[in-house]
Protein backbone atom coordinates (compact mmCIF):
# COMPACT_ATOMS: atom_id res chain seq x y z
CA UNK A 1 0.00 0.00 0.00
CA UNK A 2 1.22 3.33 -0.91
CA UNK A 3 2.31 6.03 2.12
CA UNK A 4 0.16 9.18 2.00
CA UNK A 5 2.28 12.19 1.28
CA UNK A 6 2.13 14.97 4.01
CA UNK A 7 3.61 18.22 3.31
CA UNK A 8 3.72 19.96 6.27
CA UNK A 9 3.80 23.95 5.66
CA UNK A 10 7.19 25.42 5.10
CA UNK A 11 7.32 27.75 7.71
CA UNK A 12 6.79 24.60 9.91
CA UNK A 13 9.44 24.80 12.63
CA UNK A 14 9.06 29.37 13.14
CA UNK A 15 7.57 30.91 16.03
CA UNK A 16 4.25 32.62 15.19
CA UNK A 17 6.61 36.15 15.72
CA UNK A 18 8.97 34.49 13.40
CA UNK A 19 6.33 33.32 10.97
CA UNK A 20 4.83 37.43 10.73
CA UNK A 21 8.76 38.75 10.17
CA UNK A 22 8.71 36.08 7.44
CA UNK A 23 8.60 36.85 3.48
CA UNK A 24 6.83 36.13 1.59
CA UNK A 25 4.07 34.41 4.28
CA UNK A 26 2.57 31.39 3.94
CA UNK A 27 -1.22 31.78 3.85
CA UNK A 28 -2.93 31.05 7.12
CA UNK A 29 -6.65 30.61 7.48
CA UNK A 30 -6.63 32.68 10.45
CA UNK A 31 -4.42 35.67 9.38
CA UNK A 32 -6.83 35.56 5.93
CA UNK A 33 -9.95 36.15 8.13
CA UNK A 34 -8.57 38.52 10.36
CA UNK A 35 -7.28 40.23 7.74
CA UNK A 36 -10.26 40.37 5.84
CA UNK A 37 -12.70 41.41 9.18
CA UNK A 38 -9.60 44.07 10.22
CA UNK A 39 -9.84 45.81 6.81
CA UNK A 40 -13.56 46.26 6.85
CA UNK A 41 -13.02 48.30 10.07
CA UNK A 42 -10.32 50.02 8.67
CA UNK A 43 -12.66 51.10 5.73
CA UNK A 44 -15.49 51.72 7.94
CA UNK A 45 -13.17 54.08 9.97
CA UNK A 46 -11.91 56.07 7.01
CA UNK A 47 -14.97 56.55 5.87
CA UNK A 48 -16.86 57.87 8.72
CA UNK A 49 -14.24 59.53 10.09
CA UNK A 50 -12.28 60.73 7.47
CA UNK A 51 -15.36 61.52 4.78
CA UNK A 52 -12.45 59.21 3.00
CA UNK A 53 -13.55 59.66 -1.30
CA UNK A 54 -12.00 57.77 -4.27
CA UNK A 55 -11.66 58.78 -7.37
CA UNK A 56 -10.32 56.87 -10.75
CA UNK A 57 -11.25 53.49 -9.59
CA UNK A 58 -11.83 52.56 -13.24
CA UNK A 59 -8.19 53.37 -13.77
CA UNK A 60 -6.77 50.50 -11.93
CA UNK A 61 -5.90 47.43 -13.71
CA UNK A 62 -8.50 44.54 -13.79
CA UNK A 63 -6.10 41.92 -14.31
CA UNK A 64 -2.10 41.01 -13.88
CA UNK A 65 0.26 42.76 -11.32
CA UNK A 66 0.65 46.17 -11.23
CA UNK A 67 2.56 49.09 -8.76
CA UNK A 68 0.59 51.67 -7.13
CA UNK A 69 2.83 55.14 -6.08
CA UNK A 70 2.00 57.38 -3.92
CA UNK A 71 2.80 60.66 -1.83
CA UNK A 72 3.74 59.75 1.79
CA UNK A 73 2.06 61.66 3.69
CA UNK A 74 0.96 59.79 7.33
CA UNK A 75 0.08 56.04 8.52
CA UNK A 76 -3.54 56.50 6.47
CA UNK A 77 -1.71 56.09 3.05
CA UNK A 78 -1.23 52.53 2.93
CA UNK A 79 -4.86 52.22 4.39
CA UNK A 80 -6.30 54.32 1.72
CA UNK A 81 -5.15 52.76 -1.03
CA UNK A 82 -5.81 49.18 0.27
CA UNK A 83 -9.57 50.78 0.22
CA UNK A 84 -9.52 51.15 -3.43
CA UNK A 85 -8.92 47.62 -3.69
CA UNK A 86 -11.33 44.80 -3.51
CA UNK A 87 -11.57 43.15 -0.31
CA UNK A 88 -10.80 39.90 -1.50
CA UNK A 89 -7.43 41.22 -3.25
CA UNK A 90 -5.57 42.80 0.21
CA UNK A 91 -4.23 39.54 0.96
CA UNK A 92 -2.14 39.87 -2.59
CA UNK A 93 -1.26 43.13 -2.18
CA UNK A 94 2.06 44.27 -0.20
CA UNK A 95 2.29 47.70 1.10
CA UNK A 96 6.26 48.04 1.16
CA UNK A 97 6.52 48.96 4.75
CA UNK A 98 10.29 50.53 6.17
CA UNK A 99 11.59 47.13 8.14
CA UNK A 100 13.39 49.55 10.79
CA UNK A 101 9.90 50.83 11.39
CA UNK A 102 7.17 48.32 11.17
CA UNK A 103 8.98 44.96 11.38
CA UNK A 104 10.71 45.40 15.51
CA UNK A 105 8.02 45.80 18.19
CA UNK A 106 5.42 43.19 18.41
CA UNK A 107 2.13 45.09 18.00
CA UNK A 108 3.40 47.29 15.35
CA UNK A 109 4.40 43.78 13.20
CA UNK A 110 1.26 42.29 13.94
CA UNK A 111 -0.06 44.84 12.61
CA UNK A 112 1.85 45.49 9.85
CA UNK A 113 1.70 41.85 9.11
CA UNK A 114 -1.36 40.85 9.98
CA UNK A 115 -3.90 43.75 9.08
CA UNK A 116 -1.44 45.89 6.37
CA UNK A 117 0.19 42.18 4.43
CA UNK A 118 3.09 44.72 4.49
CA UNK A 119 6.52 43.39 2.72
CA UNK A 120 9.46 44.23 4.88
CA UNK A 121 11.56 46.72 2.83
CA UNK A 122 15.26 47.48 3.67
CA UNK A 123 15.74 50.56 3.28
CA UNK A 124 19.10 51.62 4.83
CA UNK A 125 21.48 48.37 4.55
CA UNK A 126 19.61 46.39 1.48
CA UNK A 127 17.45 48.32 -0.61
CA UNK A 128 18.79 46.60 -3.73
CA UNK A 129 17.94 42.90 -1.82
CA UNK A 130 14.71 44.85 -1.59
CA UNK A 131 13.71 46.17 -4.73
CA UNK A 132 14.45 42.46 -6.02
CA UNK A 133 11.85 40.81 -3.68
CA UNK A 134 9.90 43.85 -5.13
CA UNK A 135 10.64 42.20 -8.49
CA UNK A 136 9.71 38.94 -7.42
CA UNK A 137 6.79 39.65 -5.86
CA UNK A 138 5.52 41.19 -9.46
CA UNK A 139 6.21 37.75 -11.07
CA UNK A 140 3.38 36.13 -9.73
CA UNK A 141 0.28 36.20 -11.52
CA UNK A 142 -2.13 39.46 -9.38
CA UNK A 143 -0.31 40.62 -7.27
CA UNK A 144 0.11 44.67 -5.93
CA UNK A 145 2.77 46.29 -4.80
CA UNK A 146 2.15 49.52 -2.63
CA UNK A 147 4.82 52.00 -3.09
CA UNK A 148 5.73 55.04 -1.37
CA UNK A 149 9.30 56.23 -3.37
CA UNK A 150 9.73 59.35 -1.25
CA UNK A 151 11.27 56.59 0.87
CA UNK A 152 9.41 58.40 4.50
CA UNK A 153 6.41 60.66 5.67
CA UNK A 154 6.71 64.10 4.70
CA UNK A 155 7.90 66.82 7.49
CA UNK A 156 5.74 69.61 5.61
CA UNK A 157 2.81 68.21 3.34
CA UNK A 158 4.66 68.80 0.28
CA UNK A 159 5.78 66.06 -1.98
CA UNK A 160 9.49 64.79 -1.53
CA UNK A 161 11.57 63.67 -4.64
CA UNK A 162 10.99 59.91 -5.42
CA UNK A 163 13.92 58.42 -5.10
CA UNK A 164 15.15 56.21 -7.81
CA UNK A 165 14.82 52.63 -6.62
CA UNK A 166 10.99 52.74 -8.09
CA UNK A 167 12.91 53.24 -11.48
CA UNK A 168 15.54 50.14 -11.37
CA UNK A 169 12.58 48.02 -10.26
CA UNK A 170 10.03 48.78 -12.92
CA UNK A 171 12.17 49.80 -16.20
CA UNK A 172 12.38 47.24 -18.89
CA UNK A 173 8.82 45.47 -17.45
CA UNK A 174 5.54 45.42 -18.92
CA UNK A 175 4.12 45.85 -15.34
CA UNK A 176 2.00 49.12 -15.13
CA UNK A 177 2.58 51.61 -12.51
CA UNK A 178 -0.64 53.29 -11.09
CA UNK A 179 -0.12 57.12 -9.55
CA UNK A 180 -2.26 57.81 -6.94
CA UNK A 181 -2.73 61.07 -4.90
CA UNK A 182 -3.58 61.20 -1.46
CA UNK A 183 -5.07 64.41 -0.29
CA UNK A 184 -5.60 65.36 3.49
CA UNK A 185 -3.37 63.20 4.82
CA UNK A 186 -0.84 65.11 6.36
CA UNK A 187 -4.14 67.21 8.06
CA UNK A 188 -5.49 63.89 9.16
CA UNK A 189 -2.36 62.32 10.55
CA UNK A 190 0.67 64.71 10.41
CA UNK A 191 4.30 62.57 10.93
CA UNK A 192 4.86 63.25 15.32
CA UNK A 193 0.99 63.09 16.34
CA UNK A 194 -0.23 59.98 18.37
CA UNK A 195 -3.67 59.43 16.55
CA UNK A 196 -5.41 61.19 13.75
CA UNK A 197 -7.58 63.43 13.39
CA UNK A 198 -10.85 63.06 11.20
CA UNK A 199 -10.07 65.52 8.77
CA UNK A 200 -11.46 65.05 4.82
CA UNK A 201 -9.60 62.20 3.01
CA UNK A 202 -9.52 61.82 -0.74
CA UNK A 203 -7.85 59.45 -2.91
CA UNK A 204 -7.20 60.03 -6.61
CA UNK A 205 -6.25 56.91 -9.46
CA UNK A 206 -4.59 57.97 -12.32
CA UNK A 207 -4.13 56.02 -15.39
CA UNK A 208 -1.19 53.60 -15.56
CA UNK A 209 2.12 54.30 -16.69
CA UNK A 210 4.80 51.17 -18.17
CA UNK A 211 8.38 51.91 -19.11
CA UNK A 212 8.88 48.78 -20.97
CA UNK A 213 11.58 50.95 -23.07
CA UNK A 214 13.38 52.50 -20.19
CA UNK A 215 16.76 50.38 -19.04
CA UNK A 216 17.92 49.75 -15.76
CA UNK A 217 20.52 52.48 -15.52
CA UNK A 218 20.70 55.39 -13.21
CA UNK A 219 19.89 58.00 -15.38
CA UNK A 220 16.90 55.80 -16.70
CA UNK A 221 15.95 55.26 -13.03
CA UNK A 222 15.66 58.61 -12.00
CA UNK A 223 13.74 60.26 -15.10
CA UNK A 224 11.33 57.37 -14.18
CA UNK A 225 10.82 58.75 -10.70
CA UNK A 226 11.08 62.17 -11.59
CA UNK A 227 8.09 61.14 -14.04
CA UNK A 228 6.09 59.39 -11.62
CA UNK A 229 6.09 62.22 -9.17
CA UNK A 230 4.59 64.46 -11.67
CA UNK A 231 2.31 62.26 -12.90
CA UNK A 232 1.41 61.78 -8.82
CA UNK A 233 1.94 65.65 -8.33
CA UNK A 234 -0.35 66.40 -11.18
CA UNK A 235 -3.41 64.26 -9.70
CA UNK A 236 -3.46 67.17 -6.78
CA UNK B 1 -17.31 26.64 39.05
CA UNK B 2 -17.95 30.03 41.00
CA UNK B 3 -15.56 31.98 43.72
CA UNK B 4 -11.81 30.63 43.20
CA UNK B 5 -10.62 31.81 46.05
CA UNK B 6 -13.26 30.06 48.54
CA UNK B 7 -12.60 27.01 47.18
CA UNK B 8 -10.03 25.34 49.69
CA UNK B 9 -8.75 22.49 46.22
CA UNK B 10 -8.43 25.68 43.86
CA UNK B 11 -5.87 27.60 47.28
CA UNK B 12 -4.30 24.66 47.60
CA UNK B 13 -3.20 23.99 44.30
CA UNK B 14 -1.85 27.67 43.69
CA UNK B 15 0.23 27.60 46.99
CA UNK B 16 1.65 24.10 45.65
CA UNK B 17 2.09 25.11 42.24
CA UNK B 18 3.61 28.71 42.61
CA UNK B 19 5.77 26.97 45.63
CA UNK B 20 7.24 24.95 42.97
CA UNK B 21 7.82 27.04 40.04
CA UNK B 22 9.79 29.85 43.04
CA UNK B 23 11.74 26.24 44.25
CA UNK B 24 12.61 25.28 40.79
CA UNK B 25 13.63 29.14 39.93
CA UNK B 26 15.84 29.77 42.76
CA UNK B 27 17.72 26.28 41.81
CA UNK B 28 18.32 27.28 38.45
CA UNK B 29 19.29 30.59 39.86
CA UNK B 30 21.82 28.61 42.10
CA UNK B 31 23.05 26.73 39.73
CA UNK B 32 23.66 28.97 37.63
CA UNK B 33 25.93 31.11 40.19
CA UNK B 34 27.98 28.05 40.48
CA UNK B 35 28.89 28.56 36.69
CA UNK B 36 26.57 25.10 35.91
CA UNK B 37 25.18 24.60 32.61
CA UNK B 38 21.50 25.04 32.90
CA UNK B 39 20.22 26.97 29.51
CA UNK B 40 17.85 23.34 28.95
CA UNK B 41 16.43 23.98 32.44
CA UNK B 42 16.02 27.16 32.18
CA UNK B 43 14.05 26.87 28.35
CA UNK B 44 11.58 24.27 30.14
CA UNK B 45 11.46 26.62 32.99
CA UNK B 46 10.89 29.25 30.92
CA UNK B 47 8.25 27.25 29.26
CA UNK B 48 6.64 26.46 32.59
CA UNK B 49 6.50 30.23 33.87
CA UNK B 50 3.86 30.88 30.24
CA UNK B 51 1.93 28.01 30.88
CA UNK B 52 0.68 27.37 34.38
CA UNK B 53 -0.47 30.94 35.02
CA UNK B 54 -2.66 31.35 32.25
CA UNK B 55 -4.44 27.87 33.43
CA UNK B 56 -4.95 29.91 37.01
CA UNK B 57 -6.17 33.04 35.47
CA UNK B 58 -8.79 30.82 33.52
CA UNK B 59 -9.72 28.66 36.28
CA UNK B 60 -10.24 32.00 38.29
CA UNK B 61 -12.78 33.87 36.73
CA UNK B 62 -14.34 30.90 36.05
CA UNK B 63 -16.71 28.08 34.09
CA UNK B 64 -17.18 29.72 30.91
CA UNK B 65 -13.60 31.50 30.70
CA UNK B 66 -11.92 28.00 31.67
CA UNK B 67 -14.32 26.64 28.64
CA UNK B 68 -13.24 29.46 26.14
CA UNK B 69 -9.22 28.68 27.42
CA UNK B 70 -9.77 25.13 26.56
CA UNK B 71 -11.66 25.25 23.36
CA UNK B 72 -8.51 27.74 22.32
CA UNK B 73 -6.02 25.37 23.45
CA UNK B 74 -7.74 22.90 21.28
CA UNK B 75 -7.94 25.02 18.17
CA UNK B 76 -4.36 25.61 18.51
CA UNK B 77 -3.13 22.00 19.08
CA UNK B 78 -5.71 21.22 15.52
CA UNK B 79 -3.67 23.90 13.77
CA UNK B 80 -0.31 22.77 14.52
CA UNK B 81 -1.80 19.65 13.52
CA UNK B 82 -2.92 20.48 10.26
CA UNK B 83 -0.04 22.63 9.91
CA UNK B 84 2.11 19.37 10.27
CA UNK B 85 -0.11 17.15 7.83
CA UNK B 86 -0.48 19.58 5.59
CA UNK B 87 -4.16 19.66 5.68
CA UNK B 88 -4.40 23.65 6.57
CA UNK B 89 -4.22 23.25 2.46
CA UNK B 90 -7.61 22.33 2.49
CA UNK B 91 -10.23 25.47 3.90
CA UNK B 92 -13.23 23.96 3.36
CA UNK B 93 -12.05 20.88 5.64
CA UNK B 94 -10.51 22.97 8.35
CA UNK B 95 -13.77 25.06 8.54
CA UNK B 96 -15.65 21.78 9.65
CA UNK B 97 -13.00 20.84 11.99
CA UNK B 98 -13.07 24.69 13.59
CA UNK B 99 -16.60 24.63 14.22
CA UNK B 100 -16.62 21.26 15.35
CA UNK B 101 -13.94 22.24 17.87
CA UNK B 102 -16.00 25.39 18.49
CA UNK B 103 -19.16 23.31 19.07
CA UNK B 104 -17.64 21.02 21.60
CA UNK B 105 -17.29 24.47 23.81
CA UNK B 106 -20.50 25.55 23.20
CA UNK B 107 -22.57 22.64 23.77
CA UNK B 108 -19.87 22.65 27.21
CA UNK B 109 -20.90 26.28 28.38
CA UNK B 110 -24.96 25.90 27.68
CA UNK B 111 -27.61 24.45 29.77
CA UNK B 112 -29.09 21.10 29.04
CA UNK B 113 -32.13 22.05 27.26
CA UNK B 114 -34.18 19.11 29.25
CA UNK B 115 -32.77 18.91 32.90
CA UNK B 116 -31.34 22.48 32.78
CA UNK B 117 -28.10 21.86 34.23
CA UNK B 118 -24.91 23.00 33.22
CA UNK B 119 -23.57 21.07 30.16
CA UNK B 120 -25.67 19.24 27.33
CA UNK B 121 -23.90 16.26 27.94
CA UNK B 122 -26.26 14.32 24.65
CA UNK B 123 -24.75 16.33 22.91
CA UNK B 124 -21.60 16.07 23.72
CA UNK B 125 -21.53 12.39 22.54
CA UNK B 126 -23.46 13.02 19.77
CA UNK B 127 -21.06 15.71 18.12
CA UNK B 128 -18.71 13.24 16.11
CA UNK B 129 -21.65 12.12 14.07
CA UNK B 130 -22.67 15.23 13.06
CA UNK B 131 -19.32 16.23 12.74
CA UNK B 132 -17.87 13.20 11.01
CA UNK B 133 -21.27 13.62 8.25
CA UNK B 134 -20.27 16.92 7.69
CA UNK B 135 -16.97 16.30 6.79
CA UNK B 136 -18.02 13.48 4.80
CA UNK B 137 -20.04 15.67 2.59
CA UNK B 138 -17.51 18.59 1.89
CA UNK B 139 -15.99 16.03 -1.36
CA UNK B 140 -19.67 15.64 -2.36
CA UNK B 141 -20.58 19.43 -2.19
CA UNK B 142 -16.85 19.75 -4.13
CA UNK B 143 -17.86 16.90 -6.59
CA UNK B 144 -14.22 15.70 -6.58
CA UNK B 145 -12.91 12.24 -5.43
CA UNK B 146 -9.13 11.96 -6.09
CA UNK B 147 -7.07 12.64 -3.21
CA UNK B 148 -10.37 13.13 -1.07
CA UNK B 149 -9.50 10.16 1.67
CA UNK B 150 -6.53 11.97 3.26
CA UNK B 151 -7.93 15.21 4.16
CA UNK B 152 -11.16 13.25 5.39
CA UNK B 153 -9.27 11.10 7.27
CA UNK B 154 -6.90 13.86 8.96
CA UNK B 155 -9.87 15.70 9.73
CA UNK B 156 -11.64 13.00 11.51
CA UNK B 157 -8.80 12.23 13.47
CA UNK B 158 -8.11 16.18 13.79
CA UNK B 159 -12.05 16.56 15.07
CA UNK B 160 -12.45 13.20 17.22
CA UNK B 161 -8.48 12.93 18.91
CA UNK B 162 -7.65 16.90 19.03
CA UNK B 163 -10.83 18.20 19.38
CA UNK B 164 -13.44 16.09 20.77
CA UNK B 165 -11.09 13.91 23.33
CA UNK B 166 -9.68 16.95 24.43
CA UNK B 167 -12.64 18.75 25.07
CA UNK B 168 -13.78 16.55 27.74
CA UNK B 169 -11.93 18.89 29.86
CA UNK B 170 -14.22 21.85 29.28
CA UNK B 171 -17.30 19.72 30.03
CA UNK B 172 -15.60 18.88 33.00
CA UNK B 173 -15.85 22.90 34.40
CA UNK B 174 -19.58 21.57 34.75
CA UNK B 175 -18.58 19.12 37.60
CA UNK B 176 -18.97 19.88 41.40
CA UNK B 177 -15.21 19.34 41.80
CA UNK B 178 -14.25 21.15 38.77
CA UNK B 179 -11.56 22.17 40.56
CA UNK B 180 -10.20 19.27 42.05
CA UNK B 181 -10.48 17.26 38.59
CA UNK B 182 -9.10 20.02 36.23
CA UNK B 183 -6.03 20.81 38.65
CA UNK B 184 -5.51 17.24 39.19
CA UNK B 185 -5.71 16.72 35.71
CA UNK B 186 -3.29 19.38 34.91
CA UNK B 187 -0.77 18.84 37.64
CA UNK B 188 -0.60 15.27 37.82
CA UNK B 189 -0.50 14.65 33.17
CA UNK B 190 2.81 16.80 33.07
CA UNK B 191 4.42 15.22 36.34
CA UNK B 192 3.91 11.70 34.41
CA UNK B 193 5.78 13.11 31.86
CA UNK B 194 8.13 14.06 33.83
CA UNK B 195 8.44 10.84 35.96
CA UNK B 196 8.92 8.95 32.78
CA UNK B 197 11.60 11.33 31.56
CA UNK B 198 13.28 11.47 35.28
CA UNK B 199 13.45 7.58 35.42
CA UNK B 200 14.08 7.12 32.32
CA UNK B 201 17.53 8.85 32.65
CA UNK B 202 18.57 7.28 35.59
CA UNK B 203 17.70 3.67 35.22
CA UNK B 204 16.80 3.39 31.88
CA UNK B 205 18.43 1.22 29.31
CA UNK B 206 16.11 -0.83 27.95
CA UNK B 207 14.07 0.73 24.93
CA UNK B 208 10.51 1.08 25.06
CA UNK B 209 9.08 1.82 22.17
CA UNK B 210 12.35 2.36 19.33
CA UNK B 211 10.76 2.48 16.34
CA UNK B 212 8.41 5.22 17.77
CA UNK B 213 9.85 7.22 20.40
CA UNK B 214 14.18 5.86 20.89
CA UNK B 215 13.94 8.28 24.08
CA UNK B 216 11.54 6.22 26.00
CA UNK B 217 12.57 3.09 28.19
CA UNK B 218 10.88 0.67 30.10
CA UNK B 219 12.56 2.16 33.35
CA UNK B 220 10.83 5.43 32.27
CA UNK B 221 7.60 4.15 31.40
CA UNK B 222 6.99 1.89 34.67
CA UNK B 223 8.91 4.54 37.13
CA UNK B 224 6.36 6.69 35.52
CA UNK B 225 3.32 4.79 36.23
CA UNK B 226 4.22 4.00 40.01
CA UNK B 227 4.49 7.96 40.48
CA UNK B 228 1.11 7.70 38.68
CA UNK B 229 -0.63 5.27 40.84
CA UNK B 230 0.95 7.17 44.47
CA UNK B 231 -0.17 10.18 43.34
CA UNK B 232 -4.03 10.33 43.79
CA UNK B 233 -3.04 9.53 47.02
CA UNK B 234 -0.79 12.23 47.88
CA UNK B 235 -3.13 14.87 46.67
CA UNK B 236 -6.80 13.07 48.14
CA UNK B 237 -7.64 16.43 48.85
CA UNK B 238 -8.40 16.88 45.19
CA UNK B 239 -11.11 14.45 45.57
CA UNK B 240 -12.87 14.02 48.80
CA UNK B 241 -15.83 11.88 47.29
CA UNK B 242 -13.45 8.70 45.62
CA UNK B 243 -12.93 5.95 47.29
CA UNK B 244 -9.80 3.39 47.08
CA UNK B 245 -10.95 2.34 43.61
CA UNK B 246 -11.64 5.42 41.64
CA UNK B 247 -7.93 6.15 43.37
CA UNK B 248 -6.35 3.69 41.72
CA UNK B 249 -8.05 3.80 38.56
CA UNK B 250 -7.27 7.66 38.23
CA UNK B 251 -3.68 6.40 38.80
CA UNK B 252 -3.72 3.72 36.15
CA UNK B 253 -5.95 6.70 33.44
CA UNK B 254 -2.87 9.11 33.70
CA UNK B 255 0.31 6.34 34.38
CA UNK B 256 -1.04 4.74 31.43
CA UNK B 257 -3.10 6.76 29.49
CA UNK B 258 -0.40 9.85 29.71
CA UNK B 259 2.31 7.69 27.92
CA UNK B 260 0.01 6.55 25.57
CA UNK B 261 -1.30 10.14 24.15
CA UNK B 262 2.59 10.93 24.35
CA UNK B 263 3.23 7.92 21.81
CA UNK B 264 0.23 8.87 19.81
CA UNK B 265 1.51 11.80 19.04
CA UNK B 266 4.97 10.33 18.63
CA UNK B 267 3.57 7.99 16.11
CA UNK B 268 1.78 10.65 14.24
CA UNK B 269 5.44 12.94 14.49
CA UNK B 270 7.57 9.77 13.05
CA UNK B 271 5.02 9.08 10.55
CA UNK B 272 5.36 12.98 9.06
CA UNK B 273 9.27 13.11 9.78
CA UNK B 274 9.41 16.11 12.10
CA UNK B 275 10.66 16.32 15.58
CA UNK B 276 8.16 19.08 16.98
CA UNK B 277 4.48 19.51 16.11
CA UNK B 278 5.06 23.44 16.36
CA UNK B 279 7.82 26.27 18.04
CA UNK B 280 5.14 28.07 19.86
CA UNK B 281 6.28 27.42 23.47
CA UNK B 282 10.49 27.76 23.16
CA UNK B 283 11.63 23.98 25.15
CA UNK B 284 8.60 22.91 24.88
CA UNK B 285 7.82 22.58 21.29
CA UNK B 286 4.35 23.22 20.28
CA UNK B 287 1.37 23.47 22.49
CA UNK B 288 -0.12 19.97 20.83
CA UNK B 289 3.33 18.03 22.00
CA UNK B 290 2.50 19.68 25.66
CA UNK B 291 -1.33 18.81 25.59
CA UNK B 292 -0.51 15.30 23.84
CA UNK B 293 -0.94 13.13 27.08
CA UNK B 294 -3.97 15.65 28.24
CA UNK B 295 -5.61 13.93 25.13
CA UNK B 296 -5.82 10.56 26.27
CA UNK B 297 -6.13 11.22 30.03
CA UNK B 298 -9.16 13.60 29.70
CA UNK B 299 -12.12 12.09 28.24
CA UNK B 300 -11.33 8.44 30.17
CA UNK B 301 -10.67 10.49 33.40
CA UNK B 302 -14.48 12.10 32.48
CA UNK B 303 -15.95 8.14 32.20
CA UNK B 304 -14.87 6.67 34.65
CA UNK B 305 -15.72 9.91 37.11
CA UNK B 306 -19.25 10.06 35.46
CA UNK B 307 -19.46 6.18 35.61
CA UNK B 308 -18.47 6.34 39.55
CA UNK B 309 -19.28 8.88 41.61
CA UNK B 310 -21.69 11.15 39.13
CA UNK B 311 -20.50 14.43 38.05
Amino acid sequence: MESWHYEPTPDFDKTPIERLRDFPRHPHFFVYWMRTFANLVVRAILRIGNRFEIAGRENLPSSGSFVMVANHASHLDAPSLLAALPLKQVHRAFPAAAADYFFTNLPVLAFSAIVMNAMPFDRRENPKQSIDACRQLLESEGHVLILFPEGTRTADGSIGPFKPGIGFLIAGSAIPVVPCHIRGAWKAWPKGNWIPRPRKLTLTIGKPLVFADKQRVKDDALAIAETLRSAVAALD
Amino acid sequence: MSDALQNPIFRDYFVVLMGLLVVAGTLILVLRLLHKNVDHAWKAYRGWLFMIPPVFVALYFGRVTTIVFFTLLSLSAFFEFARATGLYRDWGMLSVVILGIISVGVVSAMDDPGTKVHGWYGMLMALPVYVVAAIMMIPIIRDRAKGQLQPIALSVVGFIYIGWMFGHLSYLTNAKNAYGYLLYLLFAVPLNDIAAFTFGRIFGNRKFRPNISPNKTWAGSIGALAVSMALPWLVRFSFPEFGTAELILTGIIVGIGGQLGDLTISVMKRDIGIKDMGAVIEGHGGILDRVDSLIYVAPLFFHMTRYFVGL
